[in-house]
């Protein structure tokens, strides 16, 4: 029963059946919306430059799954997991733990071949040193102990399993909830504090897209709630989503003054549009390739990339955020914006060249100085709402 | 925050409510006049604007459409500071949704902006077989307070504008926009306080009053005349079922 079936590539299935896009001469002339599946079964509705642009895109995959089989070729399959630079070493050895470990980030900020994804995502997020900890059968007899435990995080999943990426040719079928449900009600007994939190829903069904099995697909999403994220992103109050959007709204002052500013004078939150980006990890709001292009990155380098990527569709808009009236033009602007970014190397250029650096030092600094604040706020709230119920 | 050209007003409206209540598909249906059985789950929140003609003006609705999980609580102040607007939905088939919607209403009455209109949407009032709060019976809706039923005597003692609403079916969905739309019209035609609302001069207020003839000019201060709408706002929308 347990998700063996479901073990299946679905990237590689839906690329193999994917024809190079050709948008009809008629929709050529007329510059229409066209509709189309992407890379990992999403429908998307974008002009024609659009299908132009996703087809560069695929053609860029392409050449870059060349240069990491040619990698491969050259220094063994698993050449990127020695890029841990240990002092035990022989200097030699160490030099060229030191150079893949370069090459690497380089290679990982260029993207991950999708077939490659599930093995390189796997190893170097911690996943599978997380798996390693536990019994081999730990995820199987984890979904087998919870069938048929109803509980508040259950009802919940449930009722969101239909409302997710609803029309996507295998998450919305009974199969993809099945494997969804399994892997979300796994996790909320794992953890108690988070249960369930919606947006989790997106970005595992995502991991199921990429990961080859559930289970895989479990320990992914793990090791980003435990490791990978900052703590309480998806407990109880989301003081961690708080602390976070503290920290980007700071980043933001410093890294584009302007547009802070002028946002500032039109009343308008960064959070408003940004708490979605940071929960969903932009799984709700970017392409899908570009979402999973954006966790390449993040899997290996952390959670700075979001602030990164977030300051990087600001910083993109510029001109156009400065002149913006009214905060439905500002949010308008970065919806288009997210929604047509089907080049990923597009944002990343933007997000890792014009950003300039963020060190995990000085983000986690950040969210030691948010904190106090978060917590007096979060707690100042919940006695005044105590309050109104005596 | 709303704000008023000659005949033109922006304002801010919230949609605030327990998880699948159908406060996205309130929107949808409103916006794009469309209804889809499943709806994405909003995280956080999602924006929609919508313009809508109220008599002589229009009224330009900002809406905030916000994720309804409980957790997600901690983040509504954002979307409902200076709205001038909130719209608290329920479903009809679920009692714990109508709890939810009145601790909304406690929250909004002592955290938001205190000349904000209120308006209570018992939505999926097509699921008349499955129902389990009551808004009224039909039959005796005009008699006195007491034969009235939970949801809209709830509503009539908290000062609030009551509709059952069906995005699937549209029903008074449009409506109660409209209703709101209206209130804010006569409400900004006065000076209000600090909280959100401009205050008009005197030669844009003749402007937009000339142009609004059936824009009532609101008699108090918009802050109280919450108290005296809800006989208003309930009749003006009796069609439940």
């Amino acid at each position: 029963m347990y998700g063996t079936q479901s073990r299946r590539d679905l990237a590689l299935e839906f690329q193999a059946h994917m024809p190079i896009l050709r948008p009809s001469i008629h929709a050529r002339r007329a510059n229409l919306t066209v509709k189309f599946q992407d890379l990992y079964g999403f429908t998307v509705e974008g002009n024609v430059d659009d299908v132009n642009v996703l087809n560069e895109v695929r053609e860029k995959v392409r050449q870059q799954g060349r240069v990491w089989w040619t990698l491969e070729a050259n220094k063994g399959a698993n050449w990127y997991l020695q890029t841990i630079v240990s002092s035990t070493l022989k200097s030699s050895l160490k030099f060229s733990a030191l150079a893949n470990a370069i090459t690497l980030k380089r290679l990982i900020r260029k993207g991950i071949p999708p077939v490659l994804r599930p093995k390189v995502w796997f190893s170097l997020s911690g996943a599978a040193k997380k798996k390693s900890t536990v019994p081999e059968s730990y995820y199987n007899d984890l979904t087998i102990a919870v069938e048929g435990r109803v509980t508040p995080a259950t009802r919940q999943i449930d009722h969101d399993l239909p409302r997710t990426f609803p029309g996507h040719p295998w998450l919305d079928t009974p199969e993809g909830h099945a494997t969804l449900r399994r892997v979300l009600v796994g996790y909320s007994f794992r953890d108690s504090d988070v249960g369930y939190c919606q947006g989790l829903n997106y970005v595992a069904a995502l991991l199921l897209l990429v990961m080859k099995t559930e289970e895989d697909a479990f320990w992914m999403l793990a090791v980003l709630l435990e490791n990978v994220l900052v703590n309480d992103c998806y407990t109880t109050n989301l003081s961690g989503c708080h602390v976070e959007q503290r920290v980007f709204k700071d980043f933001l002052l410093k890294k584009c003054p302007r547009i802070a500013a002028h946002l500032e004078d039109l009343e308008f939150d960064v959070s408003l549009v940004a708490t979605e980006w940071f929960l969903c990890l932009f799984s709700k709001s970017l392409p899908s390739e570009t979402t999973l292009r954006v966790w390449d990155v993040l899997f290996y380098e952390g959670a700075k990339v979001l602030f990164h990527v977030a300051l990087a569709i600001f910083k993109m808009k510029e001109e156009e955020l400065l002149m913006s009236h009214q905060v439905g033009d500002v949010i308008n602007i970065l919806q288009k914006t997210t929604h047509h970014l089907f080049d990923p190397d597009e944002l990343l250029t933007v997000a890792f060249d014009k950003i300039g650096s963020m060190t995990t030092t000085t983000i986690s600094k950040q969210r030691k100085k948010q904190e106090p604040a978060v917590m007096a706020e979060l707690d100042q709230r919940l006695r005044r709402l105590n309050s109104l119920n005596e | 925050m709303a704000s008023m050209g000659h005949n033109n007003l922006n304002a801010k409206l919230v949609l605030l409510g327990d998880m699948g209540a159908g406060k996205s598909s309130l929107v949808l249906r409103f916006v794009k006049g469309q209804f889809l059985e499943f709806q994405e789950s909003t995280i956080g929140a999602a924006f929609f604007s919508q313009t809508l003609a109220v008599n002589e003006a229009t009224v330009k609705f900002e809406i905030w459409d916000t994720a309804g999980q409980e957790r997600y609580h901690s983040l509504a102040p954002m979307y409902y500071r200076g709205a001038a607007a909130a719209i608290i939905v329920y479903d009809i088939t679920s009692t714990d949704s109508f709890a939810r919607a009145k601790k909304w209403v406690q929250e909004l009455q002592k955290q938001g902006n205190p000349n904000m209109v209120v308006a209570l949407a018992g939505n999926k009032a097509d699921l008349e077989d499955k129902r389990q709060v009551t808004a009224e019976d039909p039959v005796t809706w005009q008699l006195p307070f007491d034969a009235l039923e939970e949801a809209r005597v709830y509503a009539e003692g908290n000062g609030l504008f009551f509709m059952e609403t069906s995005a699937k079916t549209a029903a008074n969905v449009n409506d109660i926009f409209y209703e709101i739309g209206k209130d804010r019209i006569g409400a900004l035609s006065c000076v209000e306080g600090n909280d959100g609302f401009s205050i008009f001069h005197e030669d844009d207020l003749a402007g937009s009053a000339k142009r609004l003839p059936r824009a009532q000019p609101a008699q108090n201060p918009a802050g109280m005349i919450l108290v005296d709408r809800p006989a208003e706002g309930s009749r003006a929308s009796s069609c439940c079922a």
